[in-house]
């Protein structure tokens, strides 16, 4: 008996420190140095990026450089606001790693497929939407699920990817689904192909992504939510949100945004650029 | 019928001749001594007729059946060749009286309390009937191995064979053991074959006594003519004479 | 700390379950495989030595998420459909076994061969002697070393949370992920194991403490 008293003294003295622990460690944000003015100085940013996702962020094996959307606009804003000379640094982040880097300082930015939401909101601050996307489901070709309301059967299950935004409203849209949550897209997508679940749900340009390297799967149905991506920044930099927004309209204006896309989705099967061009 | 037969008996380790053209014959009830220098094979040979050692060619016969044979069932040989070891063995995860017990038990189905009565008369017999219930690390070395004894004796055994049982002994421990095992051989018509420097016990009980070296038998001879006489062989000699004046 | 575990105690309590079933699943099997493979390796015979050879060392020389992975993508392609759980489970009882096969022989080993010996002249099978003197004793033997395998194994089951598995670990992602919260949600999730392998670890020792008393 005393020995059990003993163990569960030791649990709780333990659970007691990692409180104070965490309390100490919450603390430290980074909200006293201006991002903006660090910009300045060092003429470079710092972005988050994802580099397993096609299209938006993927890393080229051979260059082991990451390619994709998301890269080409932050370099794009990077020079817009700090300069021709000004150099974008790229760190590699998942959706579960991205906030936590964001918020201890690692990064300045997070440019990563992130849609802006409620939740979001209350942890970091949003760019306007640079990329208006929408969530949809990618099935193998031949599969008798054709849009979100077919998921809503109980025993159905859905992939998604931890830390996503898509998993939280496949939850509304097809309550009675089972979700499955895996850790970054390349195994999201090998678990459907070993038929682990019956479609997988994200973003459709990500989606329409995966499609191009697996031509035995597509996209079905239309996209059943708005996702508009934005760029994460820590909450207390506005100075560092203005002038990416600033930056982001001279894009869309001068017609560098529409090139950008083009480029990225203007031969992508089935899926309609003209519609996010602006 | 003998007890045991080497016929041109060999044994190899490897490249090493641990056993050259063994020859030996030994009747049943007989006391039959091994000796000499180490390294000379004698631990080998005692230990090819409970196979415990296989041998590489010849023949061996033990209790009338071929140990080369494939048809020879191992198990049913040792329950009649009993076996006392040098480091005693004594099980121990078991007390001593399970030690004695348990062989009986598994091996011939022998019935509880019969098998009981019997593991405390072989107790009493060597003189350790209060040690019943005691774990073997809490014995000395001479208590284990009379231990050891009671439980090859327990069996039943038509012969036991006995590996250098007092070498690992501090020597005032060493008559115990040899007391018992003199009992034994005079008591019963058991075949007992020893691999022992004990030449005392050998001229006291012994009926013959062999001498080995270099994996050869040198020697065999009835003990009287051994200890009285003069062996024949020139190495025997020196050995004995070594050992008798130690 | 406290918000996450009043907010997410139903999660939680799912994922703790889902833990503690896999991990006792996959001690049970471990352990009958691992001595299977371990007594194959003791084996006086040439071909079931190699065989339980070669198993612990392929197995111990992949990493469990490869080992899972496998039982996840590949045996649904080919062979069966298998959900998360039941892949990490087998990943972790398969990956486990071939630890305790190791741990098991050593233990087998360690018992002097007199006592095999003595066994066999006392006229016992070779399965008699391995049942009455040298697994009980190689048991006694194996205990602590043991001990820290099934510690090992209660953490390992952390790989269910790749496979989807709704385990300890998948639920302190999730909750990380939409709380934002990562450094308290992942303390919840490291005490929470504290609960399961403290005890387990006491356990251990009390029984390492009375086997020893049993036979001193």
């Amino acid at each position: 008996m005393r020995k059990i008293l003993k163990s569960v003294a030791l649990v709780f003295s333990l659970m007691v420190s990692l409180l104070v622990l965490s309390s100490c460690g919450s603390k430290k944000e980074v909200k006293n140095t201006n991002a903006w003015t660090q910009a300045q100085k060092t003429d470079s940013l710092t972005w988050g990026v994802k580099a397993d996702t096609k299209l938006f962020g993927l890393m080229n094996v051979k260059t082991s450089q990451i390619e994709g959307f998301d890269i080409d606009m932050a370099k794009a804003l990077t020079k817009k606001m700090l300069g021709k000379d000004a150099k974008a640094n790229f760190v590699q982040v998942t959706s579960q790693t991205r906030i936590p880097l964001l918020k201890n300082g690692n990064l300045d930015a997070i440019i990563a497929t992130m849609t802006i939401t409620d939740e979001r909101k209350k942890v970091v601050d949003f760019s306007n939407s640079y990329f208006d996307a929408g969530q949809s489901l990618l099935v193998k070709k031949g599969s008798p699920i054709k849009n979100v309301q077919d998921l809503n059967k109980s025993g159905t299950k859905v992939i998604g990817v931890v830390g996503s935004n898509s998993v939280e409203n496949i939850k509304k849209f097809a309550p009675k689904a089972q979700v499955i949550q895996l850790q970054d897209y390349a195994q999201a997508l090998t678990a459907l192909k070993s038929g682990q679940g019956a479609a997988l749900t994200t973003d459709n340009g990500i989606l329409f992504g995966m499609a191009v390297d697996n031509p035995n799967y597509q996209v079905v149905g239309k996209a059943f939510t708005k996702e508009p991506y934005g760029v994460a920044i820590n909450k207390g930099q506005d100075d560092l949100k203005e002038h990416v927004n600033k930056a982001l309209k001279e894009l869309e204006k001068s017609g560098e945004y529409n090139k950008l896309i083009e480029k990225w989705f203007g031969n992508i099967a089935g899926f309609d650029y003209k519609e996010v061009e602006r | 019928m003998s007890m045991i037969e080497f016929h041109n008996v060999e044994k190899y380790y490897g490249k090493f001749h641990a056993l050259t053209n063994i020859n030996l014959t030994i009747e049943k009830g007989e006391t039959v001594v091994l000796i000499g220098p180490s390294g000379s094979g004698k631990s080998t040979l005692i230990r090819t007729i409970n196979g415990l050692e296989s041998i590489n060619s010849g023949q061996l016969i033990v209790n009338g059946f071929d140990l080369a044979s494939k048809k020879t069932n191992m198990n049913k040989i040792r329950r009649e060749v009993g076996m006392v070891f040098q480091h005693f063995n004594l099980y121990n995860n078991k007390t001593v009286l399970e030690n004695i017990m348990l062989g009986p038990r598994v091996v011939l189905g022998r019935k509880e309390d019969e098998n009981k009565k019997i593991a405390m008369e072989l107790l009493e017999q060597v003189g350790l009937s209060e040690k019943a219930e005691s774990m073997p690390s809490m014995l000395s070395g001479g208590q284990k191995q009379r231990i050891a004894i009671a439980r090859s004796l327990a069996m039943h055994p038509k012969c036991i064979l006995f590996d250098e049982p007092t070498s690992a002994l501090d020597p005032e421990m060493i008559d115990d053991v040899l007391n018992v095992m003199k009992q034994i051989a005079k008591d019963s018509s058991m075949t007992m074959v020893v691999v022992t420097h004990e030449m005392g016990f050998a001229r006291e009980v012994g009926d013959r006594v062999v001498f080995m070296a270099d994996g050869q038998i040198l020697e065999d001879d009835a003990k009287e003519e051994f200890f009285d006489g003069q062996p024949s062989n020139e190495r025997a000699r020196q050995f004995l004479s070594k050992i008798i004046k130690h | 700390m406290i918000n996450i575990v009043s907010s997410h105690s139903s999660e939680l309590l799912s994922g703790l379950g889902q833990t503690v079933l896999c991990s006792l699943i996959a001690l049970f099997f471990s352990l009958i495989i691992g001595s299977m493979f371990a007594i194959f390796e003791v084996l006086p015979n040439k071909i079931l030595q190699t065989i339980g050879r070669i198993y612990v060392e392929v197995v111990r020389n992949i990493p469990l998420l490869v080992v899972t992975m496998f039982f996840y993508i590949v045996i649904p392609q080919y062979v069966v459909s298998i959900d998360g759980f039941v892949a990490g489970t087998i990943g972790l009882t398969i990956y486990t076994s071939a630890f305790i096969a190791e741990t098991v022989r050593a233990g087998i080993q360690s018992v002097s061969g007199g006592q095999m010996e003595a066994a066999r002249s006392n006229g016992m099978s070779y399965w008699q002697s391995m049942r009455y003197i040298v697994l009980p004793q190689a048991f006694k033997i194996v205990i602590p070393p043991l001990g820290n395998q099934f510690i090992n194994l209660v953490k390992n089951s952390s790989v269910l949370a790749f496979v989807a598995g709704f385990d300890l670990m998948y639920v302190g992602n999730d909750i990380a992920s939409t709380t934002f919260d990562t450094i308290n949600s992942y303390l919840v999730v490291g005490v929470m194991y504290l609960i399961i392998t403290m005890p387990l670890s006491y356990y251990m020792r009390y029984l390492e403490k009375r086997t020893n008393r049993g036979a001193a």
